[in-house]
């Protein structure tokens, strides 16, 4: 856990709903505020320090939607936003919103929980690292990987498919690229998202990835094996500045 | 019904009637054209029809006494000179026959079998014959072209019939037309009806009638669409709001201290989860769809392969590393997702191959369960239908919606989805889509 015990603000109409998110938070060590609407919200941002918005999309008068944008233009504060599936992920993660990562409901609260420790995790790492932390997108060889979209797109403009771990797991490679990642540290930066009983080993996930991106995973030259060492990202990656997306 | 009603243009049958009547007026305004310009009625003195004049002077010469034919011949010459009615001097009759290219069979009638044709020997104009009289006189004549040698299309007879099956064929051609072209639009445009509301209103034109069927199949159109759309509305509002108390009931799970309660809860909490979901993505397949976008197919396969492998199932890729195709794809992924879903319900090993090809990729989800009779096979495509209606539903089944999303993603790809057995048992779904074009939605 990056801090001792986070503030969390969970913005959410359902009153039991909100209740249980709360009490389950706080058994996890958080601390809790919670808001009905956006109002409280602002209200309660005012109070106190918020490390981490929990954001319900479906709120009474201004949706949270466009709270979460409102948000986003003043301060970096993580959202994770709850929706209803079928709304357009696209835009929520997008540079439109701004959001940190999404989850549908009904969720599982040990998944929420995962995502807000490994949303706090990737902002503590990203203030190490310099130039590339807080670009949202990076290219490396004509690959490109966007971070709001969550896709990998092959230097022909092809959309990949990754799993949300493998995508973590490449994405801690891209932000630390010519630095050699033992498999703890690896854990350490992905860990979170794809919590569950199912979880592979970061050997498998590499082999994955390899398989996707390497032009022959035999001979790996991308994500090159450190003998004793554990992976180590090879190419030069850089920051997409113009946005080629739109 | 008026009497007049058959003059309303827009009916089909005053349109009937208006073509008709023009058509008469037409026939009549051409014919009495042709005969003010060749004047039938008028003899044409260049034309001897049927050798009359001919025959007429020849058997005046003939009738007469042979003192007075100089004067007859003078007389003729004046009344025919376009005959050149001569005496030829006295001699031996040459035997009669018919000068070459003449037709001259109406003249034979004229003249009975004492006048002896034959045709002169040193005569330069082939119409000029000889005429032995029955008193053995014998004169020459020119004859003049027969009515009968005109082309017979250009008698009025033939104009008439001509004209009357130009205008009935044209008549046909517009009454098919105008008349059929509407309605294979509307059989048409009722064929591509779907319940999505993409095809097109029919167009509203063509004659009265017409134009009213169509009206009617619209506005029913228009009530089937809005039904849909009640039953859809209502059917996203009723999986929507159950998702709230899913989600407190989700949450509440967690404060269980049975771990055997909690794990059975979670379990029925996630199956009904699925099954919302299942039943949004079936609803939304029709209406919103996601981009098309290009995209290495071959990393969806191996990515719901492993993803299903992670869990125990043995599920394994079989195909190329890579594979480019235009599709949408979480569409897809679900699509695969759904099938791979079946085979491990119902086999023990799950097979995903790819093939592809310059315009085609062909994905194939196998297993080794125990496949679907040929008469079921359609039945299974059917929304809500499920491959073990004996048994009570456990945990893995869902609402027998998986085939049918499945299905509806491909076709909504432009792709068909085929069911087919495996030998020695066992189902293979194969899915086929269309490349598309590669170059054109890499920024989608």
């Amino acid at each position: 856990m990056p801090t001792a015990s986070p503030n969390i603000l969970v913005v959410e109409d359902d009153r039991e709903t909100r209740t249980l998110i709360a009490k389950y938070l706080r058994n996890n060590a958080c601390n809790v505020t919670t808001a009905n609407d956006g109002r409280e919200m602002v209200r309660a941002m005012a109070d106190s320090r918020v490390d981490l918005l929990i954001l319900d999309v479906m709120l009474p008068g201004e949706d949270g939607l466009s709270l979460c944008r409102k948000i986003r233009a003043e301060s970096q504060v993580p959202i994770i936003m709850l929706t209803a599936r079928g709304e357009d992920v696209d835009r929520i993660l997008g540079l439109e919103m701004g959001a940190d990562d999404y989850l549908a409901k009904p969720f599982n609260p040990r998944e929420l929980l995962a995502r807000i420790n490994a949303v706090l995790r990737r902002q503590a790492a990203a203030q190490n690292v310099s130039t590339i932390g807080g670009a949202t997108a990076l290219t490396f060889q004509g690959w490109r990987i966007d971070f709001r979209l969550r896709e990998l797109r092959n230097p022909a403009g092809a959309r990949v498919a990754m799993t949300s771990a493998e995508f973590d797991l490449l994405r801690a490679f891209c932000e630390r690229p010519g630095r050699v990642l033992s498999r703890d540290s690896l854990l350490d930066l992905t860990q979170g998202r794809s919590a569950g009983s199912f979880e592979r080993s970061i050997d498998v996930l590499v082999s994955r990835i390899r398989r996707k991106i390497e032009s022959d995973p035999q001979e790996a030259t991308l994500i090159k094996t450190v003998r004793s060492g554990g992976y180590m990202f090879s190419p030069t990656v850089e920051a997409v500045t113009v946005n080629s997306q739109s | 019904m008026k009497l007049l009603d058959f003059l309303n243009l827009r009916n089909i049958s005053g349109q009937i009637a208006a073509l008709v009547i023009a058509s008469i007026i037409a026939i009549h305004l051409i014919l009495t054209g042709i005969f003010l310009v060749s004047r039938p009625d008028q003899p044409d003195p260049t034309v001897d029809r049927g050798h009359a004049q001919f025959a007429a002077a020849v058997l005046l010469l003939g009738a007469a006494p042979a003192a007075e034919r100089t004067r007859l011949f003078a007389d003729i010459a004046r009344a025919f000179p376009k005959l050149e009615v001569e005496s030829l001097p006295p001699g031996p009759v040459p035997a009669a026959s018919d000068p070459e290219g003449l037709d001259l069979r109406s003249l034979h009638r004229r003249l009975d079998s004492s006048y002896r044709i034959f045709p002169l020997a040193n005569e330069q104009d082939r119409h000029r014959i000889g005429i032995a009289l029955p008193d053995g006189a014998m004169i020459s004549a020119k004859v003049l072209p027969d009515q009968r040698t005109r082309p017979f299309w250009t008698s009025p007879w033939a104009v008439t019939l001509l004209f009357a099956i130009v205008s009935v064929t044209l008549l046909g051609l517009w009454a098919a037309r105008t008349l059929t072209a509407p309605l294979s639009a509307i059989a048409k445009a009722a064929e591509d009806f779907s319940v999505n509301g993409a095809a097109a209103p029919l167009p509203e034109r063509g004659p009265e009638e017409i134009r009213s069927v169509a009206k009617a199949l619209n506005r029913m159109r228009e009530r089937i669409t809005t039904l849909i759309d009640d039953r859809t509305k209502m059917l996203a509002a009723i999986s929507h709001d159950l998702r709230t108390p899913i989600t407190r009931m989700r949450l509440r799970s967690e404060f269980i201290e049975d771990e055997g309660h909690r794990g059975r809860m979670m379990s029925d909490l996630d199956q009904m989860r699925s099954m919302l979901e299942s039943v949004l993505s079936f609803l939304r397949n029709d209406r919103k769809l996601e981009a098309m976008t290009l995209t290495d197919i071959a990393t969806t396969l191996q990515l719901v392969a492993d993803q299903f492998a992670d869990v125990g199932h043995k599920v394994s890729y079989d195909g190329p590393e890579h594979a480019m195709a235009t599709v949408r794809p979480d569409d897809l992924r679900r699509s695969v997702t759904n099938l791979v879903e079946n085979s491990v319900r119902f086999g023990a090993v799950a097979t995903i191959r790819l093939k592809a090809s310059a315009d085609t990729v062909t994905i194939e989800v196998e297993d080794d369960g125990p496949g679907i009779s040929d008469a079921r096979k359609e039945v299974m495509l059917e929304p809500f239908v499920r491959g073990d209606d004996a048994r009570n539903m456990d945990e893995t089944a869902g609402f027998g919606l998986g085939l049918s999303i499945a299905r509806a993603i491909v076709l909504a790809h432009g792709g068909k989805l085929s069911l087919n057995d495996r030998q020695p048992h066992g189902l293979i779904v194969c899915i086929q889509l269309p490349v598309r074009q590669p170059n054109r939605q890499s920024a989608a």
